[in-house]
């Protein structure tokens, strides 16, 4: 009897999710999404855009996303199950670049394409999809030492030593700094990327009372603003990334001149726009392939404009605040924010 | 009904349960074969070692919450020694340090009187940071043959070398412990410490030995993350309350006393395979923890209710 129990209820629980995931039939495409970190803004963003994506392809006609905390061990799992589930392609945030290749390298074995969004995977004919870190601290250093007019002093905070998007930041930022030989660096720190830390640093160098003209900074920003603020010391021009608490000062902090530079989890949506052009024979030159980032500051009209219009009070206060990758994503704000891909609607 | 299978109903009824899980897996995905069970064999390994050592410790009366910090030293510890040495010393060195490990939580146990959660709860983030302390990011290499060993089917296709693995080290260890006097040491010290001691039983013994049963299991479990993986990652994984969900669902008595291995490794094997459903089916990541916490709350209440029934008929 207890068996007949289990049974009923196994089958009665496949039946109702079979009828859920049932596709339309004209789309051919399915994906499958691998992720090990749930519950940080990023990697939600990262998701939604995966789905919007996927969404407005129009020839994705399913995406399975296997979302949860878990270790290499677990994306492996992960991996596997999507193999299983006859996926076309797997776009997935590694949570390592050498742990995963067993599995990357049997799903390429089926014909499956693999695309690594974030950070890379070291198992050959995987594409690599990622945020240009280096392009992204050049761009931001660039834009500072130009407002300094090209000399002066500035704090350079870094964010942790020997994580790989660091030493990539470190390489643009040294970039820009050959091409302004009259600016120096007066204060290198790393934050951590831990905001009370970087507060604190900032806090201390106000103190010293030695003069510095700008700060760049890895992300650690708003803190930033709020050290010169609760000190009492007059703004210098910051750089910042595109965190919301960041960009609402560049729009409300009186007297602040500053820049955020994107650093968009929906380079997610990329990764899927990606994956579907390789599957339609569109795949590009080199299997590593970088996104740009965009720099906003608040003193044109236009980047003030900018800045406004991505400010949208209902986009999670965790997430970055671009929502888009241009060149790569076709979804809308609202479709991001609705978090639906197909199957879902 | 024989008083074999009365004695082992739970036990058969989880068999039968996977059975029809892995029916339903086949009509959800025809294609699933020889290379499914491997990818689900291959999974569960990790669970079903931790989950292995979890249940000794669960019948002798205590329970081990270090399991997944015990499990990572492991790993990197044999990443680690697997770049600089041969790999079968290797091997033996971290089936020893787990064994150790798993000593030293015991003895910390009977000798401070301290709860055995607490204790155990302190030598979470001993171990942890152990972990950290050997391999600060993730690396290392493992032998090739130890990769090998996981993967694949032997002897023949669709019988999981995994799974093999699994079965061969878990009886290797649990066999001669259960049929020496050791075994029923543990299930005497776990139905009632003071019957047992009065009946001339080492408890603390006893308590040292099968946390360091559970200490070896989680070595082999560290082996088998580093197996998977090819290198050693010092942060644990999942293994902790997976593991106990998988005792529990195993028809292990959370007081201890009773019940087996098997049954737990069963419940690991389901687990698992619900996992796999649910990424066939395309369910929302959301919703899939919620429908396996359902599941095994389900079927644990539902085994509670049948065998009251049972007992009060």
């Amino acid at each position: 009897m207890k068996n007949l129990i289990y049974g009923a209820a196994t089958i009665s629980i496949a039946a109702s999710l079979a009828s859920a995931s049932l596709a339309d039939g004209h789309n051919s495409f399915t994906i499958g999404v691998s992720n090990t970190v749930q519950g940080n803004g990023w990697r939600e963003q990262m998701i939604c855009a995966m789905r919007a994506q996927a969404l407005v392809e129009g020839e994705v006609a399913n995406l399975i996303v296997a979302h949860r905390n878990t270790d290499s061990a677990g994306q492996l799992e992960d991996i596997n199950n999507l193999i299983e589930a006859g996926v076309d392609a797997i776009v997935l945030n590694p949570s390592n670049p050498d742990a995963l290749n067993s599995a990357l390298e049997a799903a390429m074995a089926q014909d499956i394409v693999v695309v690594a969004v974030d950070a890379a995977v070291t198992a050959e004919g995987a594409y690599i999809l990622s945020n240009n870190q280096e392009e992204y601290a050049y761009l931001g250093a660039k834009w500072l030492f130009e407002q300094l007019g090209g000399s002066g002093d500035v704090v350079y905070m870094r964010g942790i030593a020997g994580v790989s998007a660091d030493t990539d930041r470190d390489n643009g930022f040294k970039r820009a700094l050959a091409e302004f030989p009259d600016i120096n660096v007066v204060h290198e720190v790393f934050t951590g990327w831990q905001q009370d830390q970087g507060k604190q640093q900032m806090f201390d160098f106000l103190a010293t009372g030695i003069p510095f003209d700008g700060v760049w900074t890895s992300g650690i920003d708003n803190v930033i603003v709020d050290a010169f603020v609760e000190s009492g010391a007059g703004l210098v021009p910051i750089v910042g990334a595109d965190n919301a608490g960041f960009v609402q000062y560049l729009t409300e902090v009186e007297g602040l001149k500053g820049a955020a530079v994107t650093n968009p989890g929906s380079v997610g949506g990329a990764g899927i726009a990606l994956a579907v052009d390789i599957l339609n024979g569109e795949a590009p030159d080199s299997t590593t392939v970088l996104v740009d980032p965009v720099l906003w500051e608040n003193g044109t009209d236009a980047g003030r404009a900018t800045i406004m219009a991505a400010q949208n009070p209902n986009l999670d206060p965790e997430w970055p605040v671009s929502v888009t990758v241009p060149g790569w994503t076709d979804y809308t704000m609202e479709q991001i924010i609705a978090c639906e891909g197909p199957g879902d609607v | 009904m024989t008083r074999a299978v009365r004695k082992h109903v739970w036990v058969l009824s989880l068999a039968v349960l996977l059975a029809l899980l892995l029916a339903a897996t086949k009509i959800i995905q025809p294609s699933f074969g020889a290379s499914g069970l491997e990818s689900v064999a291959r999974a569960a390994l990790p669970f079903a070692f931790a989950t292995a050592g979890m249940a000794v410790v669960v019948i002798v009366g205590g329970i081990d919450l270090s399991v997944a910090s015990m499990m990572a030293v492991c790993a990197v510890t044999a990443a680690v020694l697997m770049e600089r040495m041969a790999g079968v010393p290797a091997l033996f060195i971290v089936l020893a340090a787990g064994l150790l490990m798993g000593a030293i939580n015991g003895a910390l146990i009977v000798l401070t009187r301290v709860p055995d959660i607490v204790v155990t709860l302190a030598m979470l983030f001993v171990w942890e940071g152990a972990a950290l302390l050997i391999l600060e990011t993730p690396g290392g290499a493992v032998a090739d043959w130890l990769e090998a060993g996981i993967r694949g089917s032997f002897p023949f296709d669709g019988l999981p070398k995994a799974l093999l693995v699994t079965v061969i080290c878990v009886a290797l260890v649990w066999v001669p412990v259960r049929r020496a006097k050791l075994g029923l040491s543990i299930y005497a010290v776990g139905s009632d410490e003071r019957a047992a001691f009065r009946s001339g039983v080492s408890v603390g013994w006893t308590k040292v030995a099968a946390y360091g049963i559970c200490g070896l299991f989680c070595a082999f479990g560290g082996l088998s993350l580093a197996a998977l993986t090819g290198i050693g990652e010092p942060v644990p994984g999942p293994y902790l309350l997976a593991s106990v969900a998988a005792v529990v669902l195993g028809g292990v008595v959370l007081g201890g006393g009773k019940g087996g291995l098997l049954g737990p490794i069963i419940a690991v094997f389901i687990l698992r395979i619900i996992r796999t459903i649910l990424t066939l089916l395309a369910v929302d990541p959301n919703v899939t923890t919620i429908i396996e916490g359902t599941i095994m709350v389900a079927v644990v209440m539902l085994g509670t209710a049948v065998t009251r029934r049972r007992a009060s008929q």
